[in-house]
C-alpha cells in the first residue's frame, strides 16, 4: 500500500531525511520513532503528498507521490499533533468544507456518519472554538477521514490527551486497522507504539536506524535480570561487579535486589549466584525481566550514536 | 476553480462575517465617507475642486481596500501560526485554488466595502454639494475607474502581502511589513494626487491604472511562486 524508496530530502543545507525506505502493507499500524529531528514529521509528510522528495520517490497504492500527488493527496488522510482547526466554524460546516474539498459524493451524510462514529453527532451545531482538547482532536480525526482514505498518517495523534480519550483513541486506530487501513504512526509514546504498532521503524538523524516487528526488536534487546536477596545491598553490589558485572538498583516486592545486563547468561547467571552466595547473601530470586520497545529503543538509538 | 470558490465562501462566510472585529472595522470604513463629506462642506465648485471630489470619492474607495490588505497578510500568517495551513495543504487541491481562494475571499468583501462606501459618498455629496456638482465631477466612467484602481490595488498591494506572509514567521512581523507597504501606496497615491492637482487634469489618476496592473502581473507570479506547497510547507 505504501512504498517508500530511498526518499531523501534537505531543507537548504541540513539533511533532514538520508535514503530512507520502508513499506506498509493494508492492514497494518507502522510506527516511526526517533528523536526530535529523526526525520519523523518530514517522511509523513511526504508520504502525504505535501512535500516533494529530493530524491527518491513514494507509491501510494501504486501511485507515484513525484508523479501524481493529487492522486496520493486523495487517498491518505493525515492528523497531526496538534487539531488545527478553523475555530469560528461549526462541526457540520468543517467537516461539510472538507468533503467538498475531496469531493465526497453526499457530504450532508458522510458528516452525519462521521459524528456518530466520533460521539460528536449531538455537537454538530456548535463551534470548534468550544470543544475540549481530546474533542478537537477527534474532529482532526474525522477530517482524515472524510474522504474515508486508504492510508492513514497519524503524527502524534495522542498528544496532549488525557489518558481516557488516548486510550480510546488507540481503541480507534486499531478498528481502522481491522478495516484493512495502511497506517503510519509518527509518536514519541513508545509505550503507545509497543500497544498498537505491528511493525517500528526507527529514524535517527534522517537514517532509518532499525526496522523490524515489534516483538523481534523487544527480544533482540540484550537480556536483563533481576537478582533478590536478603543482607546488605552494598556487599551484593561488589560481589556482582567482581563478575564484571555492572548491577543497578531494583526493587523485587520488597526485597533488595539487583538489575543487570549480559548477553550470556549461561556464564553470567550461575557466577552472580555463586558470587552472592560467597559473599554470605541468601538469594531470593532470579528471574528473567521482560523487555520493553523502550529498553529497545534507547539500545537502537544508542547504537545509532555509536555509544 | 470550484474549489477556489470554496475556500473563498469559507473566509467570507467564517473569517470575516464570523469574526466580530471584522465587522467593526467594516463598519468604521463604510462611515468614512460621511466623515468626509462634513469635513469638505465649504469645497467651492471649480476645477480643482472638482478635482476635490474625484479625491474624496477615491479615498472612500480605497481607505477600505487599505484595510483589506491587512487582513490578507494577517489571515495566512494566522493560518501558518495556528496550523490551519496544513489540512488544506493536505487535501487534492492545487496551490493556485488555495492562493485565489484565499485572495478572492478577502478581496470579495472588501470591494463590496468600498463600492458601498464610494455609493454613501455620493448620495451624500449629492445632498452637501448638490446633485449638479456630483454629476459633473463624477460620471459613471470616472466611479468604475475609482473601483477598477481601488480593485487593482487591492490585488497588488494583496499580493504583495501574500509574498511577505510567506517569508514571515508571525501575524506581529507581518502587520509590521504590511504597515510600511500600506504606508508606501498611500505615499504614491498622494504622489499621483498631488501632480494631478498641479496640472488641473485628472490623467495621472488614470495612469494608475497601467502601473498597478504591471505590479499585479509581476506580484502575482511571485506570489504563486512562493505559496507552492514545497515552499510554504519548508517554513511550517
Amino acid at each position: 500500500m505504501i512504498d517508500v524508496r530511498d526518499i531523501s530530502r534537505s531543507f537548504e543545507r541540513v539533511v533532514a531525511l538520508d535514503r530512507v525506505s520502508f513499506r506498509v502493507e493494508p492492514g497494518e499500524i507502522v510506527a516511526l520513532l526517533g528523536p526530535n529531528g529523526a526525520g519523523k514529521t518530514t517522511t509523513s509528510r511526504i508520504v502525504a503528498g505535501i512535500l516533494a522528495p529530493s530524491s527518491g520517490d513514494v507509491f501510494v497504492d501504486g501511485i507515484s507521490v513525484t508523479g501524481d500527488a493529487d492522486a496520493v493527496r486523495e487517498r491518505c488522510g493525515m492528523v497531526t499533533d496538534q487539531p488545527s482547526l478553523y475555530e469560528r466554524m461549526t462541526l457540520r460546516a468543517y467537516l461539510g468544507f472538507f468533503c467538498r474539498l475531496y469531493d465526497v459524493a453526499s457530504p450532508e451524510h458522510r458528516v452525519a456518519e462521521l459524528a456518530e462514529l466520533l460521539g460528536l453527532s449531538d455537537r454538530l451545531d456548535t463551534r470548534l472554538g468550544a470543544f475540549s482538547r481530546g474533542m478537537k482532536q477527534k474532529v482532526a480525526i474525522a477530517r482524515a477521514l472524510v474522504h474515508d482514505p486508504q492510508v492513514l498518517l497519524l503524527d502524534e495523534p495522542s498528544a496532549a490527551l488525557d489518558p481516557e480519550t488516548a486510550r480510546s483513541l488507540r481503541a480507534f486506530i486499531v478498528s481502522l486497522r481491522a478495516r484493512h487501513r495502511a497506517i503510519v504512526l509518527c509518536t514519541h509514546d513508545l509505550d503507545e507504539a509497543q500497544r498498537i504498532a505491528d511493525r517500528v521503524v526507527v529514524l535517527y538523524r534522517g537514517r532509518v536506524a532499525r526496522e523490524g516487528v515489534v516483538g523481534a526488536l523487544r527480544a533482540d534487546a540484550r537480556p536483563r535480570f533481576v537478582v533478590s536477596f536478603s543482607g546488605d545491598a552494598a556487599l551484593a553490589r561488589t560481589a556482582l561487579e567482581r563478575v564484571g558485572v555492572t548491577p543497578e538498583a531494583a526493587d523485587a516486592n520488597g526485597h533488595a535486589a539487583l538489575r543487570f545486563e549480559t548477553s550470556d547468561e549461561t556464564t553470567t547467571n550461575p557466577a552472580v549466584l555463586r558470587a552472592l552466595l560467597d559473599a554470605g547473601l541468601a538469594v531470593i530470586t532470579l528471574a528473567r525481566e521482560e523487555r520493553t520497545l523502550e529498553d529497545a529503543y534507547f539500545a537502537i538509538v544508542a547504537e545509532a550514536r555509536g555509544e | 476553480m470550484n474549489k477556489a470558490a470554496l475556500i473563498a465562501w469559507r473566509e467570507i462566510r467564517w473569517e470575516i462575517y464570523g469574526d466580530r472585529a471584522a465587522v467593526i472595522r467594516t463598519l468604521f470604513f463604510a462611515a468614512l465617507p460621511v466623515l468626509f463629506v462634513l469635513s469638505e462642506r465649504n469645497s467651492l465648485p471649480s476645477t480643482r475642486s472638482d478635482l476635490t471630489m474625484i479625491a474624496l470619492a477615491f479615498q472612500s474607495a480605497l481607505f477600505p481596500a487599505l484595510s483589506g490588505v491587512a487582513l490578507i497578510a494577517s489571515t495566512f500568517t494566522q493560518e501558518k501560526e495556528n496550523g490551519t495551513l496544513l489540512p488544506l495543504l493536505a487535501a487534492p487541491v492545487r496551490d493556485m485554488d488555495i492562493v485565489v481562494g484565499k485572495l478572492l475571499g478577502m478581496i470579495g468583501p472588501v470591494m463590496a466595502i468600498s463600492a458601498a462606501s464610494l455609493a454613501i459618498f455620493y448620495v451624500l455629496g449629492r445632498l452637501v454639494y448638490g446633485p449638479e456638482r456630483i454629476e459633473r465631477s463624477l460620471p459613471p466612467e470616472i466611479l468604475y475607474a475609482i473601483l477598477i484602481v481601488a480593485f487593482l490595488y487591492l490585488v497588488t498591494a494583496g499580493s504583495w502581502a501574500l509574498i511577505i506572509a510567506a517569508r514571515v514567521r508571525t501575524t506581529r512581523a507581518a502587520q509590521q511589513l504590511v504597515g510600511l507597504l500600506i504606508g508606501l501606496s498611500v505615499g504614491v497615491y498622494i504622489g499621483f494626487g498631488f501632480v494631478a492637482a498641479r496640472v488641473g487634469t485628472g490623467w495621472p489618476l488614470l495612469a494608475l491604472g497601467p502601473f498597478l496592473l504591471a505590479l499585479d502581473v509581476i506580484a502575482l507570479e511571485i506570489a504563486r511562486r512562493v505559496w507552492q506547497r514545497g515552499e510554504v510547507i519548508g517554513r511550517l
